[in-house]
């Protein structure tokens, strides 16, 4: 999401005495100036007479820690009393229109504007308290939730100067705060919410609980694109606790008093499907499709070549590499518990984009905008699938048929199965080493699939490389100097549904990208982390299609890793351990570089000990960032050692953990992280970019511990023996 | 179907549902005790683990017959303030992510440690690989049952 520059910014009295600040990353105003009609901020923030700081936040809490972040960030520029922030959950609105939560960018998008935010109030409760005083704002400060003045001594908590301050004219440009006077950003700080998360008192979508309500299981089709056609509601309707039984445009869903009687008459319902238009995907076929596809030259992305001819390599590598189908597999299973009436509806949906569910929501039902209210819950892992509302629309056409609120649950299989799937994807990688043993030559082809969530997004032109380059992450944006490069993209035609992952576009690729590396550094006995180093000696910044690399950035990660880690290429480990590396840039903003230390015996893989460097920029909170470096770490890991999607005759086979595994605690290595102090000045985000080098970093360490290449993911033991 | 006793956090309490409802639709249905969660439904992913005298048990695998007249802890009864070892242990550890599985890992380590006072890495991973978390808090968990373990032997001593 794009977030520009500028702030806006308003005052308003709302529920008795307080100063109230609105913000939406656009437009700086003082109060007054603009109609209340046509102001739409982002967040609030309101400072009551007692004192107490609410921020009222229009991003989703999923795990990722903005409901701590973003306050801190206000909390500081303000010079509130953290003790006395809290934080409310944004609704959809004429007041909340962009509340979206992807793509890593809660955090850098909201650091301006809350600061601003924080910098106005806190300048204007200064006003207040200096012209109380009779003394030159300039001799006060606001620290903990007062104003101070050094000079007398004397101190004014916020609670006693909102009414005054509240009055004041707006700062059009609020002074911000040093990087040295921050005293909470960049400071260790747990969850605002941790005691609410360790009682069960935290509410997620599933424990929606609203006076009145059924709950509803929904028997989705066995294949992809079959329709029922026939089923036995008497029997279903027979089950103690089942209300009715509802056709809806997913399956038919079984409404009972109780979430056990839903799940036992749907059980009851034996669908007759229609399969004459069944979908029958083969996860092989198409796997067959994409490497054939993988040899063709492909849409160019970036195509680099000397200026003069040069020799030809002395030697040149070939490899192809798979990268599978995943399931998100969040522990909260998709659900939302609508109430609509006649007039009005009302939903309570753990979403990352609440506002496009109002929007269809309102369309689906012919009504206003603002009839239509979304509760957004506190979310039981996000990972990119909640960026879709199916599940909510469901709950929609069921409480719309039975005229009262349902919760629509869905089981583990059905989360397993009819999610938007992580695409699978091949890539084809030629490299060339010069007689030096430089690399000299790099072509890189990606074969996969455009997201089809609501339609494939056309190009604006045919072969528009900035189109898709948006889909090949990882691939035009290579961060190492190769004087010869060309990388493609072949788009193949995907029917199953399939949308963002963690990290979307980029773990295949870079899975692709630093294990073919670590392939050429090997094959000139070459140390693959000084190989890396060795190709990222351009000390300027470089464009790649809109993005901006900088290797000295990516340098620095990587040689904290290497000290950190103890790198030592020549030291010889005991039998069936080895050590790799691999690293990235997400987005051209954060850089991640990871040592991975393996023990493999008997084809069994015991990730023991990952070293992480990142550089996010400025750090907010460092405990967010090594829950999200460990978060991705094991994330990365499930996808090498652990489950994957396939399809047969049109189904997902897999169902519930037991077959789509996932890492557990005995998988668990020891994570450290090392955070390199960044003069970037602002932070980036940590949601997404500790995923992608994992993957290749263990596939490396495998490598090192027993001279098996693996090009294909997922890896079980039985590969070892092949 | 009848109505069923049992105890839940040392209040009797009595449901009116069918025999084989699971115990956790009971707790979270009929008795609108959400902290215990739902995940898998086949007892794979420990999202559900209730205690009964100090030991885990998967209440999505209990039906109502066999809970009859039984006693049952759950997270909301663990504390009223989160001030079980377990719980302040979790908070200083800083453990939770999103923490939808974490009432579950918390009795799950509450059971664990009352078998084994003092447990090796081994002795967690191989407890604790019986639950599911996705945003990769084993780590940090791992962590927090030493912590909490020794806050209970201070406690002892």
């Amino acid at each position: 999401m794009k977030t520009t520059r500028r702030t806006f910014l308003k005052t308003a009295a709302l529920g008795g005495t307080a100063l109230v600040i609105g913000f939406d990353g656009r437009r700086l105003c003082a109060a007054g100036e603009a109609s209340a009609a046509r102001f739409q901020p982002n967040g609030w923030i309101r400072i009551d007479a007692q004192g107490g700081v609410t921020l009222t936040l229009g991003k989703s809490e999923m795990g990722q820690g903005v409901r701590t972040a973003l306050p801190m960030i206000l909390a500081d520029e303000l010079g509130a009393d953290w003790l006395r922030v809290t934080v409310v959950q944004a609704m959809p609105g004429p007041d909340f229109k962009r509340l979206g939560t992807g793509g890593s960018g809660s955090v850098q998008g909201s650091w301006k504007p809350l600061r601003e935010a924080g910098a106005a109030a806190r300048e204007m409760l200064i006003r207040a308290a200096a012209s109380r005083w009779q003394v030159d704002p300039s001799s006060c400060s606001a620290e903990t939730g007062a104003v101070h003045h050094a000079d007398s001594g004397r101190s004014l908590t916020f609670g006693d100067l909102v009414e005054e301050a509240a009055k004041l004219p707006i700062p059009s440009a609020p002074s911000l705060k040093e990087a040295k006077d921050f005293h909470l950003v960049g400071k260790r700080t747990s969850r605002i919410d941790g005691r609410d998360q360790v009682s069960g008192a935290t509410k997620f979508g599933i424990d929606t609980r609203v006076p009145g309500m059924l709950y509803a299981s929904i028997e989705r089709p066995p294949v992809f694109g079959a329709k029922a056609k026939g089923w036995n509601e008497k029997a279903a309707r027979r089950v103690r606790g089942v209300r009715t039984v509802v056709s809806v445009t997913s399956g038919v869903a079984v409404v009972g008093e109780s979430t056990w009687s839903a799940l036992k008459g749907r059980a009851a319902l034996a669908v007759d499907w229609d399969e004459t238009k069944a979908i029958r995907f083969d996860s092989d076929q198409h796997r067959e499709k994409l490497e054939t596809a993988s040899r063709q030259r492909g849409i160019v992305l970036r195509s680099e070549k000397p200026a003069s001819p040069t020799e030809a390599p002395a030697r040149t590598l070939d490899a192809t590499y798979f990268y599978p189908f995943y399931a998100h597999a969040p522990l909260e299973t998709m659900n939302c518990t609508a109430a609509v009436q006649p007039n009005e509806c009302e939903l309570w949906a753990p979403t990352q984009d609440p506002n496009d569910l109002q929007r269809d929501a309102a369309r689906l039902l012919g009504l206003a905008l603002d009839k239509v209210k979304v509760h957004v819950t506190t979310i039981g892992g996000g990972f990119g699938r909640r960026l879709a509302n199916d599940y909510a629309f469901e709950a929609i056409e069921v409480s719309r048929a039975v005229k009262a609120p349902v919760q629509v649950l869905w089981t583990r299989p059905d989360d397993t199965r009819h999610g938007h799937f992580q695409a699978a994807s091949v890539h084809r990688l030629t490299g060339g080493l010069g007689a030096d043993g430089k690399l000299v030559r790099w072509r890189h082809t990606k074969a996969g699939s455009l997201h089809n969530l609501g339609g494939v997004e056309k190009p604006p032109t045919p072969n528009d490389a900035p189109f898709y380059q948006g889909y090949a992450w990882g691939v035009y944006d290579l961060p190492y100097t190769v004087v010869d490069l060309e990388m493609a993209y072949v788009p193949v035609e995907l029917p199953v549904p399939h949308g963002p992952w963690r990290a979307v576009f980029a773990p295949g690729s870079v899975f692709a990208r630093e294990s073919f590396i670590d392939e050429l550094a090997h094959a000139r006995s070459a140390d693959p982390l000084a190989f890396r180093l060795d190709h990222l000696q351009d000390d300027a910044p470089f464009q790649a299609g809109d993005l901006t690399i900088d290797p000295r950035r990516l340098r620095r990660v990587l040689e904290l890793v290497r000290d950190k880690s103890g790198w030592d290429w020549k030291q010889k480990l005991a039998p069936g351990n080895g050590r790799g590396v691999a690293c990235n840039i997400y987005d051209a903003q954060t850089h991640i570089a990871y040592v991975v230390d393996v023990a493999v015996k008997d084809g069994d893989v015991q990730v023991k000990r990952v070293v992480a460097a990142v550089d996010c920029g400025l750090v907010i909170n460092p405990v967010g960032v090594e829950q999200q470096i460990e978060g991705g770490v094991l994330w990365g890991l499930s996808s090498v050692l652990k489950g994957e999607i396939t399809f047969r005759n049109g189904a997902a086979q897999q169902q519930n953990y037991g077959d789509f595994e996932v890492a557990r605690m005995r998988d668990a290595p020891v994570i450290e992280t090392h955070i390199v102090s960044s003069d970037a000045g602002r932070p980036f985000g940590l949601g997404e970019p500790p995923v992608p080098p994992i993957a290749p970093a263990i596939v490396n360490a495998i490598f090192a511990a027993t001279g098996k290449r693996f090009r294909k993911l997922p890896i079980r033991p039985a590969d070892f023996e092949a | 179907m009848s109505a069923i006793h049992l105890t839940v956090n040392g209040q009797p309490r009595e449901v009116d549902v069918d025999e084989d409802t699971p115990l956790l639709w009971i707790l979270r249905d009929s008795l609108g005790m959400t902290g215990t969660k739902f995940g898998c439904g086949v007892g794979v992913c420990g999202s559900c683990t209730v205690l009964e005298n100090g030991q885990a048990l998967r209440s999505c695998q209990l039906p109502a017959k066999e809970a009859v007249d039984r006693s049952f802890t759950t997270i909301e009864g663990l504390s009223p303030d989160a001030s079980h070892p377990c719980q302040r242990a979790w908070l200083e550890e800083d453990v939770a992510q999103c923490g939808f599985c974490q009432p579950g890992m918390i009795m799950n380590a509450c059971a664990l440690l009352r078998e084994h006072p003092d447990p090796s890495d081994e002795m967690i991973d191989a407890i604790m690989s019986d639950a599911v978390c996705r945003c990769g808090t084993y780590p940090r968990m791992r962590k927090a049952i030493h912590r909490a373990a020794a806050i209970m032997r201070q406690h002892a001593g």
